[in-house]
């Protein structure tokens, strides 16, 4: 992505500015904890529903899941339906208000205090929160990849001077402003992001002659898939893989399974159900977020498959051949040569806000689960004091992990980080989320077990049995001598398939053998 | 249809305009619907 005019600079200083602005408007609002940490439970369901959809949206999630529709087809719809359906609809609906009741019951302002207190442990609030703190600055560090490589390229600096001016005028608004500075900033990005991919998307179907036209073109490709990809079980780029092959379960439990349900137990994003006052907010709130998501990952996943059909009607080519083999250069091809040039800049900008969105947030949710969740509620047994400068000095801390992270990480298990993490917190945390605001026989002891199970399971399963991590990290041939302890279709299957059923059944099970919950307790939490 | 001939391909193509369509009503019926609310204050 070559583009270097003066007006993209222009562009976006003056986005920048308004950044900034944005950022003041926080840190002029923040005056208390809670509203450096819940946005003082005040926000607007527009800039509620845009800054979820934002920070859910990174720019991994149009470039990378883009360039994998590319590669693998339409079967990624699949996942756009689960964002929408899952990751608003269920998300807001069932688990939003309970969540935003609960968390003002126990005067929670932190996704691991939540929980913690609902189960009434400390434990629960410290270990989610070093979870936290240990595991995001990978899923931090490609999303700051993502955005420097922009910068990168379309101002022709250094990489290295990129990611430093990143992270510093994200960490400043974020440090500064909290979580009212980073929802405003959300916000503006998201509707940027919003422009951006509907003119994606009309620009797209325009240049192919119409809807019908367009699918139709690329249907009719069907037989000039690579035999590499056919021998996995492609079978065009309008049709399913097949039923149960190598390319099936890669779309099916990573893809579609994997981040489509991992994204309800997300803490950056379920803290955000506790920044409205009511759940008329929350309802408003689908009604913005349900549209958006779909001109995001379904834009997206639609555009990269027919990206195959643009490039083999004008270079006679598929889309992975043009992009090297690099299924991440697919959308950038795409948009470069078949876009007009003012719509590659409206566009560079929507990756840019794309991704500082998402860096946001993660570094508030990275430092407040170090700073209040584990040192504060754990280590120090919850004493006031320094909470904010601590949380602050943490944010400060895990960026700078991330940096070093995005440095030091081999490119191959970088790019499956987002997976990683999506699918790590569905196995540790969704069935305590589940349970602490739908199952009030859950007990303390069965919240800590499908905890410690869920993560331990998942990370296990990562570093032994699934091929994707296993071989690149490498840790299971240290030790075993093999690649994988187990061979044939259960390398492929993900963690999330096999870790969050288990850390289910083990909730169930030892909350099943342990002494309830004391009903004083849970009158105080689900108190209306 | 729409130029797919794989039924398990439209279908997600049109889930995802009918589930998008589902949020826009649900918070248009639900706008002022604050009958189960509890104000933060």
């Amino acid at each position: 992505m070559v583009l270097s005019t003066p007006v993209l600079g222009v562009i976006i200083l003056v986005y920048l500015m308004v950044i900034f602005y944005l950022g003041w408007l926080g840190y002029k609002k923040t005056k208390q904890t809670e509203d450096y940490m819940v946005a003082g439970r005040q926000i607007h369901p527009y800039i509620l529903a845009l800054s979820y959809g934002a920070t859910f949206i990174s720019t991994s999630a149009i470039i990378g899941f883009g360039g994998a529709a590319g590669a693998l087809g339409m079967g990624l719809l699949w996942l756009a339906f689960m964002n929408i359906f899952v990751g608003i609809f269920i998300a807001f609906v069932f688990f939003g208000s309970r969540t935003r009741r609960m968390g003002l019951n126990l005067n929670a302002v932190t996704f691991p205090e939540l929980i913690g207190r609902r189960f009434q442990s400390r434990f629960i609030q410290g270990f989610s929160g070093a979870l936290i703190g240990i595991f995001m600055p990978l899923y931090a560090g490609i999303v700051l990849i993502g955005g420097a490589r922009f910068l990168e390229s379309t101002l022709n600096i250094n990489y290295d001077v990129a990611v430093l001016i990143l992270t510093v005028i994200v960490a400043a608004y974020v440090i500064t402003g909290g979580l009212i500075a980073v929802m405003y900033t959300d916000a503006l990005q998201g509707t940027l992001m919003f422009i951006g991919m509907i003119f994606l998307l009309v620009f797209t179907y325009i240049k192919m002659g119409g809807v019908v036209a367009a699918h139709s073109a690329l249907t009719a490709m069907n037989d000039l898939v690579p035999d590499s990809l056919v021998a996995g079980g492609h079978m065009g780029w309008t049709s399913m893989p097949a039923f149960g092959s190598p390319i099936w379960w890669t779309l099916i439990s990573t893809l579609v399974l994997g981040v489509g349900i991992g994204v309800v137990a997300q803490p950056q994003l379920a803290v955000r159900f506790m920044t409205v006052k009511n759940d008329t907010a929350l309802n408003r709130a689908v009604l913005v977020g349900g549209p958006f998501i779909l001109m995001m990952t379904g834009v997206a996943f639609t555009v990269g498959a027919l990206s195959n059909a643009y490039f083999y009607e004008t270079l006679g080519q598929i889309s992975v051949v043009v992009a090297g083999g690099n299924t991440d250069l697919i959308m950038p091809e795409f948009i470069n040569s078949a876009m007009p040039e003012t719509f590659v800049v409206l566009f560079m900008l929507t990756l840019l806000a794309a991704a500082m969105s998402t860096l946001s947030s993660q570094f508030h949710t990275m430092g407040t689960s170090i700073g209040h969740d584990f040192y504060r509620e754990f280590i120090k047994k919850g004493e006031l004091g320094q909470t904010i400068n601590i949380t602050k000095a943490a944010i400060a801390f895990t960026i700078l992990a991330s940096v070093v992270l995005a440095y030091i990480l081999p490119i191959s298990i970088i790019a499956r980080a987002t997976a990683i993490f999506f699918g790590l917190c569905a196995a540790a945390f969704l069935p305590m989320y589940s349970g602490a605001l739908f199952w009030k026989r859950m007990t303390k002891e069965g919240a800590i077990a499908s905890l410690l199970v869920g993560t331990f399971s998942s990370l296990f399963w990562l570093a032994f049995v699934h091929r994707s991590e296993a071989v690149p990290l490498g840790i299971s041939k240290a030790i075993f001598g093999v690649d994988t302890i187990l061979t044939g279709t259960w390398t492929v299957v993900d963690p999330i398939l096999v870790a969050t059923p288990l850390a289910f059944a083990v909730a169930i099970i030892v909350s099943l053998m342990t002494k309830p919950t004391p009903q004083e307790h849970l009158d105080t939490c689900f108190k209306k | 249809m729409l130029g797919i001939d794989d039924p398990q391909i439209w279908l997600a193509y049109i889930l995802c305009f009918i589930s998008a369509i589902g949020c826009i009503i649900y918070g248009a019926l639900k706008w002022n619907d604050d009958s189960d609310d509890g104000e933060a204050e």
